[in-house]
């Protein structure tokens, strides 16, 4: 076969430039890519038949490292076909030294498919650096919204802190302006007075020893939160006669109910009369607060082998299944409460504390048709040392 | 900062007067070496790699830095700073040309003259200004660097990222001629492409020698006749040539207008 016909029908398109660009020789099969007769291309430079960005990246490149190394390879360019269409080749050049001059062997490789295929790798590496890129994002945000949390946190706490601390300060200070009230009004209903002074003196003595209780339940809150903990002297006591004489006083302080003591088992308990009487005091308050008053609210005290235990039943309604889970914590109270009761919500926290100071702790029972039973078990022997 | 190692940078020559060679888009300071050698005898010749390219320190490359052309004319002060002695000219080759301008800007009077080969102070056209290009030029431009990203690859990293100092670098240097890691050509591409300097260019007095080639598709005539009319202190040179790099194929011509241009810092040192 003749080196002409080898040369027109090669499986690339071939094709010899002057070292401006001109071209001077084509064989046919770039003519047929592009649609120009080798009369059209000669004369022509080879980088005006690129596009646009083939011909910067020409200049800036390539034309540069042909003159540095006198040969290029495998650079992906678009060649305009005469009625516009692209054609992808891949480039290489080598530079050939003539006796007048320079000129560059270009051949030319289709890679229409082998294009398309690369386009989805860079594609799909573009997708995966977006996404790399958005999940750094996301993770910095993520970071930076943690560290605010935290900040927040801090700062909630400090204030919590702040305001028990104000509230242990607070109540402590009361007590001594109270304490006087109630010493000057028992003073003062001493002497004789008209049916009007006398009810009104009543309502002095009644009021302080409402806010007396309450400034003692605050002490007691204050306490065990940023405090020592709250302290108890335990020895050996009556626990019937205990509940019994604090049943007497309630009846007193809480006349429109009806209350029932029922004393179950023998012998003496070891704990801290006052502070049982105050966890009685407490629970039954609770009890006449929420509790149906038309039914009677039993106080029950068991004593055995395996401890003594106190508790507190009341009919009505039974307490709502979303406030059980925070029932013992403080400043929860319940929907319904009747003016005279009105606390702060500390009185069922103060009874946790004190049962589990004891060394036991207060469980609840609540339903609508058997009422509800709050329970303090205390075990047997000596309580834990405050 | 070890600028030697950021800017790869390279010291020769003797004069009285320093020669700050600074590389276009694209390529490296190899690109100067059919130009710089001619200078040797009479000016200390400083050539470097702008950062991102050739065997500069691919690490500082800072994408906040870089994303002006500012940040290329502050490291130029610094290696003006650095290693140039008595007056500095600055030869700059296309957007070289640009961050020079720049340069001078940012410190005036640090820098005698400069050299503009092929400089453009906008790419792209305005109504009222001819750059040669559309901005969907750009666009494909940055298409076709992406399509020869396959011709990049990790292991051709260590090789151009190199060690600067070495022997071997000339060599080194000119095997990865041209060769840019992908991301960063890319940025800057953009920055180049997409910078309008005009601004920078109208009016500054420093000397300055515009190198123009006759057919440049890069810096067309129009633009360097352009930027003979804002920069009231210049030379216009036409040099015969095809293409954007007239230091590579017309290495002569240049030379001789740079000659009569320089005659005043040509100067060797006594010693």
């Amino acid at each position: 076969m003749p080196a002409e016909s080898l040369f027109d029908s090669a499986a690339c398109a071939l094709a010899v430039a002057r070292e401006d660009g001109t071209i001077v020789h084509t064989n046919q099969r770039l003519s047929d890519w592009l649609g120009l007769s080798a009369v059209e291309l000669h004369g022509q430079r080879f980088q005006d038949l690129l596009t646009m960005g083939g011909r910067i990246f020409y200049q800036t490149h390539l034309a540069p490292m042909l003159r540095m190394h006198g040969s290029v390879t495998e650079v992906k360019l678009d060649i305009r076909h005469r009625d516009g269409h692209k054609v992808t080749v891949l480039l290489n050049a080598n530079q050939r030294q003539l006796a007048d001059g320079v000129v560059y062997d270009l051949a030319l490789f289709g890679t229409t498919d082998r294009d398309k295929y690369e386009r989805e790798l860079l594609n799909a590496r573009k997708l995966a650096e977006a996404l790399l890129q958005e999940k750094t994002a996301t993770e910095r945000a993520l970071h930076q919204a943690q560290a605010e949390l935290s900040e927040a946190y801090a700062i909630a706490q400090q204030r919590a802190l702040f305001a028990e601390q104000m509230v242990a300060i607070v109540s402590h200070d009361l007590k001594n302006p109270l304490t006087a009230i109630r010493m000057a009004s028992d003073f003062l209903r001493r002497g004789e007075h008209t049916p009007k002074e006398h009810q009104l003196l009543g309502h002095i003595g009644q009021s302080s020893e409402r806010a007396h209780r309450m400034i003692a339940d605050l002490l007691d809150f204050t306490q065990a939160r940023v405090g020592q903990g709250i302290t108890i002297r335990a020895q050996p006591v009556d626990l019937h006669s205990v509940i019994d004489r604090a049943v007497d006083e309630l009846r007193v302080a809480f006349p429109r109910a009806t209350l029932v003591h029922h004393a179950q088992g023998h012998g003496d308990a070891c704990l801290d009369a006052d502070r049982v009487q105050q966890i009685i005091g407490n629970l039954v308050a609770n009890s006449v607060a929420y509790g149906d008053l038309q039914q009677p609210i039993t106080i029950a005290s068991r004593l055995g082998n395996d401890g003594s235990e106190i508790s507190v039943h009341n009919y009505g309604a039974a307490i709502p299944e979303a406030l059980l889970a925070g029932l013992f914590e403080p400043m929860t109270r319940g929907a319904h409460q009747g003016s005279d009761v009105r606390s702060v919500g500390l009185g069922l926290y103060i009874v946790r504390e004190l049962a589990r100071v004891h060394g036991g702790d207060v469980a609840v029972n609540s339903c609508a048709t058997q009422g509800t039973t709050f329970s303090v078990k205390f075990q047997a022997g000596t309580p834990r040392p405050a | 900062m070890d600028l030697r190692h950021r800017n790869n940078v390279s010291v020769m020559g003797n004069g009285s007067s320093t020669l700050v060679f600074s590389h276009g888009f694209g390529c490296n300071q190899a690109m100067w070496n059919s130009l710089a050698p001619h200078f040797l005898q009479r000016f200390r010749v400083v050539l470097y790699d702008l950062v991102g390219a050739g065997l500069s320190d691919l690490g500082a490359y800072d994408k906040a830095r870089y994303s002006t052309l500012e940040g290329y004319a502050h490291d130029l002060n610094e290696l003006i700073d650095a290693y140039a002695e008595g007056p500095v000219v600055l030869v700059g080759h296309s957007v070289s040309a640009m961050i020079g301008a720049l340069a001078d800007r940012f410190a005036p009077g640090r820098v005698a003259a400069h050299v503009m080969i092929g400089p453009s102070p906008r790419y792209i056209d305005t109504q009222s200004y001819v750059g040669g290009f559309k901005r969907d030029d750009i666009e494909d431009l940055l298409d076709t660097l992406d399509s020869n990203y396959l011709g990049w690859s990790s292991s051709m990293a260590p090789v151009i990222m190199g060690a600067p100092g070495q022997p071997e670098l000339s060599s080194e240097l000119t095997e990865s001629f041209c060769r840019t890691e992908p991301d960063i050509a890319k940025q800057f591409a953009r920055v180049t492409f997409l910078s309008d300097n005009r601004a920078d260019v109208i009016g500054l007095t420093t000397p300055v020698l515009i190198l123009q080639s006759s057919d440049d598709l890069i810096a067309p005539v129009a633009v360097g006749e352009y930027l003979h009319t804002v920069l009231p202190n210049s030379s216009y040179q036409l040099v015969d040539n095809i293409g954007h790099c007239p230091h590579m194929s017309a290495p002569q011509a240049c030379a001789a207008a740079m000659d009569r241009f320089l005659a005043p810092w040509a100067v060797a040192n006594a010693g």
